[in-house]
């Protein structure tokens, strides 16, 4: 095997790969005796043919698995021979000339092909410990657990039935109505013992406040017309009238934070159930922190590393976003003109966000390499259950998406591989701690979008 | 009644193990007509290989009795004949006409 370089720019290569006459023959007819004793030809035993008569009847197919098979060792053991990584799998090109294939395959001449890849560049990971990273941290108050059980409690509102009390907004009532258009009653235009909440418009305007007011066993007849932009087109601004009876006027009764309250979410007391809260509230600005610190440290990786990158690998990513971009206005029916921004420059835009990344997950992918990093088949199926869990009902299709998808599985890899690598990161850069108020913590990052 | 031709005559190269045992002594062996004799199998695989060929042996192979479906049947005979060639001639009979 010869391998000579052709071309070589930047990070682009050309190889040329001669593999030898005589190489080939031998394997070829290593191969054929290995078939030897496995072919049932009718009229001899089996292992009884003649090696010149196999040659005959397989020479060909044999042959072409042969140079299959070399191809692929040869430009395997090219590359590792070079020292070089490539980015993908590189593009093998074999002579085009019918003949000149013949004549390979008859075995009279040398396999030649050129193979062209893009080499991963040599990374040179900066020194880890040398990064300056603040770990932005939040105090969790009293006030913001208080905050945390109003929320809460205004959720947990209770409504208690009142006698000849006059509905006012907030307060639920009971009712049968029957809605007509022209003196007839339409279709989805009548119910009965509906339950609705006053003020939260969740009618068609006018219904609500023509209640307003209401008390218990009134009949009241409401005259509204449907908005224009209403999504029923058969019903959109017509005029109707609706012919409700009202059962029952009930008045929310907030409950108060007690023990009994906490009792009712099935939790022992009041002091357990703040207590609770206190761990939420600490996990979420935990969670807060952590990206925001992650996100601080992926910028500093991506200023700390500049090399060039392979252009197939920054084209298959961008081409990846771009297309979800695409699909994603479709969807909505939208051009780039409707975003108030020109084709071009999104673009860009979006070339430098495949640029981050690419380069993000190959200084990850290097870090992780260089420090044995890897994740575990049990993490791995932490993972899957984790996944399975967020589809109530369906964990088994979940499972058999996982089981049956090949490249599923390495999509839930890649995260966690991510998450241990920044892990390590951090213990070795050690972050300073700074405190900062729960406003900073969670407000969001202003390019968002560029997040890996 | 007519002659046959050549191609009639030489039905199909038998290859088996016997017939690859066969060409060492520098014998061939094909299927032939029932009805051709040793001249005519003499003339027409000179004709159709372009070979010199030193004798012709010929045998009847009888049908054999095959079951199917529970019916007893025959197969036909074939007869085959294995021509030996003259010294530094060779037919390469797997790769056809």
């Amino acid at each position: 095997m010869q391998v000579t370089e052709t071309s070589s720019e930047g990070l682009k290569r050309e190889l040329q790969v001669v593999v030898g006459v005589d190489e080939l023959n031998e394997r070829f007819s290593a191969r054929l005796s290995a078939m030897k004793d496995r072919v049932n030809l009718k009229g001899f035993r089996k292992g009884k043919v003649p090696v010149a008569h196999l040659k005959k009847v397989y020479g060909k197919a044999v042959m072409a698995e042969v140079l299959e098979e070399a191809v692929k060792e040869t430009s395997v053991k090219a590359l590792k021979d070079r020292e070089e990584r490539p980015a993908f799998q590189p593009a093998i090109a074999l002579t085009e000339d019918q003949q000149e294939i013949e004549k390979i395959i008859n075995g009279e001449a040398d396999l030649a092909y050129s193979m062209t890849f893009e080499v991963i560049p040599d990374i040179q990971v900066t020194d880890l410990a040398k990064l300056q990273l603040e770990r932005p941290v939040a105090e969790v108050v009293d006030a913001d657990i208080e905050d945390a059980l109003g929320q809460l409690l205004e959720r947990n509102v209770a409504y208690e039935e009142e006698e000849g009390r006059a509905a006012s907004a907030g307060d639920q009532i009971n009712i049968d109505f029957v809605g007509k258009i022209d003196g007839e009653a339409f279709e989805g235009g009548s119910a009965e013992g509906v339950d609705l909440v006053l003020g939260q418009a969740q009618f068609i305007p006018g219904f609500e406040e023509g209640l307003t007011g209401a008390k218990a066993g009134d009949t009241p007849t409401l005259n509204i017309s449907f908005p224009e932009d209403y999504p029923a087109t058969h019903l959109a601004g017509k005029a109707a009238e609706f012919e409700v009876k009202v059962n029952k006027v009930s008045k929310p009764k907030q409950p108060e934070a007690s023990d009994e309250f906490a009792q009712t979410l099935g939790i022992e007391d009041l002091a357990k159930l703040k207590e609770l809260l206190r761990e939420r509230i600490t996990s979420e600005f935990g969670e807060a922190s952590r990206l925001k610190l992650k996100r601080k440290l992926l910028d500093q990786l991506e200023k700390a590393h500049e090399f060039e990158l392979p252009p197939s690998m920054v084209d298959r990513e961008f081409d990846m976003i771009w297309g979800q971009l695409t699909r994603n206005l479709e969807q909505e029916g939208k051009t780039f003109e409707d975003e108030g921004k020109p084709e071009e420059e999104v673009r860009k835009e979006y070339r430098a966000i495949a640029e981050r990344r690419v380069r993000l997950g190959l200084v990850i992918g290097e870090i992780g390499d260089k420090n044995k990093i890897d994740v575990t088949s049990d993490e791995l199926r932490k993972a899957l259950m984790e996944q399975a869990r967020r589809y109530p009902g369906q964990e088994k299709f979940v499972y058999e998406y996982y089981e049956k998808t090949p490249g599923a599985l390495n999509e839930l890899r890649a995260p966690l591989f991510e998450d241990k690598v920044v892990d390590y990161i951090l213990e070795l850069a050690k972050p300073t701690e700074k405190v900062v108020t729960k406003e900073e913590l969670l407000k969001p990052d202003e390019d968002e979008a560029v997040q890996s | 009644m007519m002659k046959l031709k050549a191609y009639d005559i030489i039905l199909s190269p038998v290859i088996t193990e016997k017939a690859t045992l066969l060409s060492e002594a520098n014998q061939v062996v094909f299927n032939v007509a029932k009805t051709a004799n040793k001249p005519d199998i003499k003339a027409a695989v000179e004709t159709l290989f372009g070979v010199k060929v030193k004798a012709v042996n010929t045998f009847v192979r009888k049908g054999k009795k095959k079951v199917f479906r529970g019916r007893t049947g025959v197969l036909s005979d074939t007869k085959k004949a294995i021509v030996t060639l003259e010294d530094g001639q060779s037919i390469d009979v797997t790769t056809g006409l």
